[in-house]
Formats: C-alpha cells, sequence, structure tokens
C-alpha cells in the first residue's frame, strides 16, 4: 500500500468500486477514459479506454503525396504541429535524398523551439489545475499566447502550421515576427522564474509531487518512455543532442536530467526545457544564415523503394516517422510512433497504488496528447 | 548508430535461424514469427543491450502482414530492426513478456491488422468498435465522401 493512503482503511469493508474517470478532463488535452478500480481511495488497476480522436492518419498518409504527409502530422499531436511535421518531412528528405538549404535547418529548430514552449505552456497551465490550482493558468496562458502569435506571423496558423515541408520550410522569417521573437525572449526568462516561483515553489505542491508516480529508470526504459519522462528518470537520452537534425549540432543546450522520476522530477524537467529552448531560439535568431528556404522540387515526389526511420524531440518523447516507400507517388506504409502512446502504457502501470486524489495529478505529469495516442 | 552486422549475426546463430543484413533501413533481422521473441530477448540481453522497444508496427505486404520490431540500445546508442511475417488472420506472439513497451502497439497492430493476439495480459481492441474492419490492411479501402453519405 502507498505510505500516503490513510491507514487502517482496510477494515472498513466497503468492496471495490470500478468508474470512470473522463473521457473530459483539462489534463488530458483531448478525450481519455481511465477505467479506474478502487479500494476505498486507493486505486488498484486502471485501464485506458482509446479510441475518441482515432482519425485514420496512418491509413490516410496512404493515399496521400509525399508533400501532404505534413499536413497530416500537424492533426496527431496537434500542441506540437512544428515536430510531426518536421518528422515525416525528415523521412521523405531521407528516402528521396533531398539536400535541404541551411537557412531551413535553422528555422525549422527556431520553430521548433519556439513550439516547445508553448506546448510545454499548455502543459505547465493544465498541470497546475489537476493540481487545483487555477490563478498560474491565465500567466501560463498569456507567454503562449505571445508564442502563438510569433508562430502565426510565421506560418500565418496558430496551430496546425503546415509549415515544414520535404525540402524546407515555406516561408521565411518576416521583420515583424522577428521583433515578436525578440520582445518575446527580453520578458521570458524573467517571466519563468515567476512561473517557478508561483507553482513549483508552492511548498504544499512540492509535497504533493515528491514521491509520486515514481518511475525508475528501469521501468522508464522497459515501457519505451521518451522526452522529458525518460530524462526525469535518470536517462540523459535527447535525440537532438544524440541524433542531431535540423541545425541541432551547431546550437548549445543544457538536457536536464531528473534523479528519482517522481511527478516533481517530471515538472522540474520541463520547466528546465523551456529555459534551454528559449536559450536556443535566441542562438537562432542570432546565427540565422541568409540563402533560400526551400530546395527545388518537382511537383511530385517519388522516391526509390525503400523504407526509413526519422526521428524528432517533439516536447512529449521521441516523434518518429516510418516510411516504406514502393516507388510510387504514395507510401506503401506511413507509421507514426507517437510518445504518448508509450506514456499512456506507463500510466497504466504507474496509478495502481496511488490515491484516487493522484489520479488527475499523473495523467498530467506525463503529459500526454490523446490526438497523437490514437492517430 | 548501426551495430555490427557480423557480431549480430554471432549472437543469432545460437538461438534461431536468422538472417541479418545491412538496409536503408539499418540493420535488419529477418525472423520467422515463432522465433521472434525469442531473438528479441537474446538480443536484449546480450552485449549489445538492446534495452527498449521503440516501435512496433505492421506492414501488409499484400499476401501477408510483416511485422517489424524496432530496438534500441541507450549505452552503445545503436537501432536494430527485427521483421516477422505472419499470412493475414495469423496469430502474433505477443513479445510484451520482454518488453513491456509492445503491451499498447501490439493490441493496435492486430486490431488494424486483423491478427490475433496470443500470450498478451489484455488482448483487447485499442482504437476502433467490435466489428470495424482491419483499417490498415491494403484491401479496405478509403471510403469518398460521397460513398459515406450515400451509405
Amino acid at each position: 500500500m502507498s505510505p500516503r493512503a490513510a491507514e487502517h482503511v482496510e477494515h472498513t469493508a466497503t468492496g471495490r468500486m470500478v468508474f470512470d474517470v473522463g473521457s473530459q478532463h483539462p489534463s488530458t488535452h483531448g478525450l481519455l477514459r481511465l477505467a479506474i478500480e478502487t479500494d476505498g481511495e486507493e486505486i488498484v488497476s486502471a485501464e485506458a479506454c482509446l479510441g475518441f480522436l482515432h482519425r485514420g492518419i496512418e491509413k490516410l498518409g496512404e493515399h496521400r503525396r509525399y508533400h501532404q504527409l505534413p499536413t497530416l502530422m500537424d492533426r496527431g499531436d496537434y500542441l506540437s504541429g512544428i515536430h510531426g511535421e518536421l518528422a515525416s518531412a525528415l523521412a521523405v528528405e531521407r528516402l528521396r535524398g533531398i539536400e535541404v538549404p541551411p537557412k531551413a535547418h535553422w528555422l525549422r529548430s527556431l520553430l521548433g523551439e519556439i513550439n516547445r514552449i508553448a506546448s510545454h505552456m499548455a502543459w505547465y497551465g493544465t498541470f497546475g489545475r489537476d493540481a487545483g490550482v487555477t490563478s498560474h493558468f491565465f500567466y501560463s496562458m498569456r507567454d503562449r499566447e505571445a508564442l502563438l502569435d510569433i508562430l502565426e506571423a510565421v506560418t500565418g496558423q496558430r496551430m496546425t502550421f503546415n509549415y515544414v515541408r520535404p525540402g524546407g520550410v515555406i516561408a521565411d522569417l518576416t521583420v515583424v515576427a522577428e521583433s515578436k521573437i525578440r520582445r518575446f525572449l527580453r520578458t521570458f526568462d524573467a517571466h519563468l522564474d515567476e512561473h517557478q516561483t508561483f507553482l513549483g515553489g508552492n511548498e504544499l505542491l512540492q509535497k504533493r509531487l515528491r514521491g509520486v508516480g515514481v518511475i525508475d529508470r528501469d521501468s522508464a526504459m522497459s515501457l519505451g518512455l521518451t522526452g522529458a519522462n525518460l530524462r526525469a528518470s535518470g536517462v540523459p537520452y535527447d535525440v537532438r543532442r544524440d541524433r542531431p537534425y535540423a541545425a541541432y549540432s551547431e546550437l548549445e543546450f543544457g538536457i536536464p536530467i531528473g534523479t528519482t522520476g517522481d511527478a516533481m522530477d517530471r515538472y522540474l524537467v520541463r520547466i528546465e526545457e523551456m529555459r534551454q529552448a528559449a536559450r536556443i531560439v535566441r542562438q537562432c535568431i542570432e546565427g540565422l544564415p541568409e540563402g533560400a528556404v526551400m530546395a527545388k522540387l518537382p511537383k511530385a515526389l517519388r522516391p526509390r523503394e525503400g523504407e526509413t526511420y526519422a526521428c524528432v524531440e517533439s516536447p512529449r518523447g521521441e516523434l518518429g516517422v516510418h516510411l516504406v516507400a514502393d516507388g510510387s507517388e504514395t507510401p506503401r506504409r506511413f507509421h507514426y510512433r507517437a510518445p504518448s502512446l508509450f506514456a499512456i502504457a506507463a500510466l497504466e502501470q504507474m496509478l495502481p497504488g496511488t490515491l484516487l486524489a493522484d489520479a488527475a495529478l499523473l495523467v498530467g505529469s506525463v503529459d500526454i496528447v490523446p490526438g497523437e495516442v490514437e492517430r | 548508430m548501426l551495430p555490427d552486422v557480423t557480431a549480430v549475426r554471432s549472437l543469432l546463430s545460437g538461438v534461431a535461424e536468422a538472417e541479418a543484413e545491412c538496409t536503408s533501413l539499418g540493420v535488419v533481422v529477418h525472423a520467422s514469427s515463432g522465433d521472434a521473441v525469442a531473438i528479441l530477448a537474446a538480443l536484449k540481453s546480450s552485449e549489445f543491450d538492446f534495452a527498449v522497444l521503440i516501435d512496433l508496427l505492421g506492414t501488409d505486404l499484400g499476401d501477408r502482414v510483416e511485422i517489424t520490431y524496432h530496438l534500441r540500445s541507450f549505452t552503445r546508442d545503436e537501432d536494430i530492426f527485427v521483421k516477422s511475417s505472419l499470412p493475414h488472420g495469423g496469430t502474433l506472439q505477443s513479445a510484451s513478456g520482454v518488453f513491456a513497451s509492445a503491451l499498447l502497439p501490439e493490441r493496435e497492430t492486430a486490431e488494424l491488422f486483423g491478427l490475433v493476439l496470443a500470450g498478451h495480459p489484455n488482448p483487447k481492441r485499442l482504437l476502433t468498435t467490435e466489428g470495424q474492419e482491419p483499417l490498415l490492411l491494403r484491401s479496405v479501402p478509403i471510403r469518398t465522401v460521397k460513398e459515406v453519405r450515400d451509405g
């Protein structure tokens, strides 16, 4: 039994109860139903019931031309569209052997990191809501809106960007967008300190998060966790550093790692990731090379017969695209490796033994997007 | 990034009949569906330390369904792919005993390719309702807007 569960409750003989948590809850960023069995206040078993957001993205991808794939990927993990687009573009570029102009690489990193902060801000806001805090949510939305405004100025869209395509990106940075990014960077570090004092510095929240939802190093690896969830458990693996793509080999950034793998570590790792992402954005703005943003490509791409896997570090972990080409205009098989799918499995393992009141908190702490889980 | 093919071959020669080759994807091991789980276990406990099943997917090859297991070693930063093929409607032996990360992808793959899942602790459908055709088979068409409207 969890050390936090009330003592002497096993004699009340209330029997076990099964009920649904969800399917609508702010922490799920979509629709997720958890069938939870409880004994008193303690969770005995948990099962994720999926299917609300299954749109058949993989099947649709098999009936689209190669440069239409990013449009579908946007709808997978809709909180970090740039990363999904980038993974599919990288896979197509690898199969077809496309040389991407240097400026496009830098813009991909720049927009990717802006998107990462925007996505983490949505997580930060909803995560605090799960813990019962409300007012910080409006502060997180203040920063997220500024970021979405930047993304809109560059790509024309707030969430489903369709900005990164095989061969490069569709638009250069405008003067307006650049000044918006600079204005954002002037205040962001101070804002992040404010966030950290507001939520993470709250002793009550720290007490709620420490020692809850612990995933140790070995189980994190065996469950296939990636990204912040894996790093919080002490595995220093980051696709950006270990398998550099876009402009990451030329950029400097730190990779925060946790020690215990509890909810507090996952919180701290994500907060620090935002700080590092802002650092990358600053470097991208200063070091942005001149030149074209899109390679010259034919209207229809026909990669040779072959198979490839390309992955990027999305805010939720390793987002991969496994592409099988048969020499025609459409992929033979288009598979989307969604990090949230593995986080759901981890959640099912993590919930038994904790208190029911912590269930929503733990759903928030692994940062899942059902749109990506079900594709 | 790429493990040594000869070392992989000599490791697997003692486990089961399998072929290892270097392709555009990386190092790929072809195995029969009966041996796949044993090969995954051997790769996991070997000196390569393939401790993580990063991904699991199916591909419809027309006459059969190919299952691809994607393993990664964090200590060496190497990837390996294990492929095995099943007939349509065949039985997919669960690898969840070796890699817990196979739990959900296996359910999804079995459902979307019309396979039977064996040895899985919870072999239910994951995404679609009972009676839904296996969507990712190439023989299952995407319906046009008109076809959907006219029923």
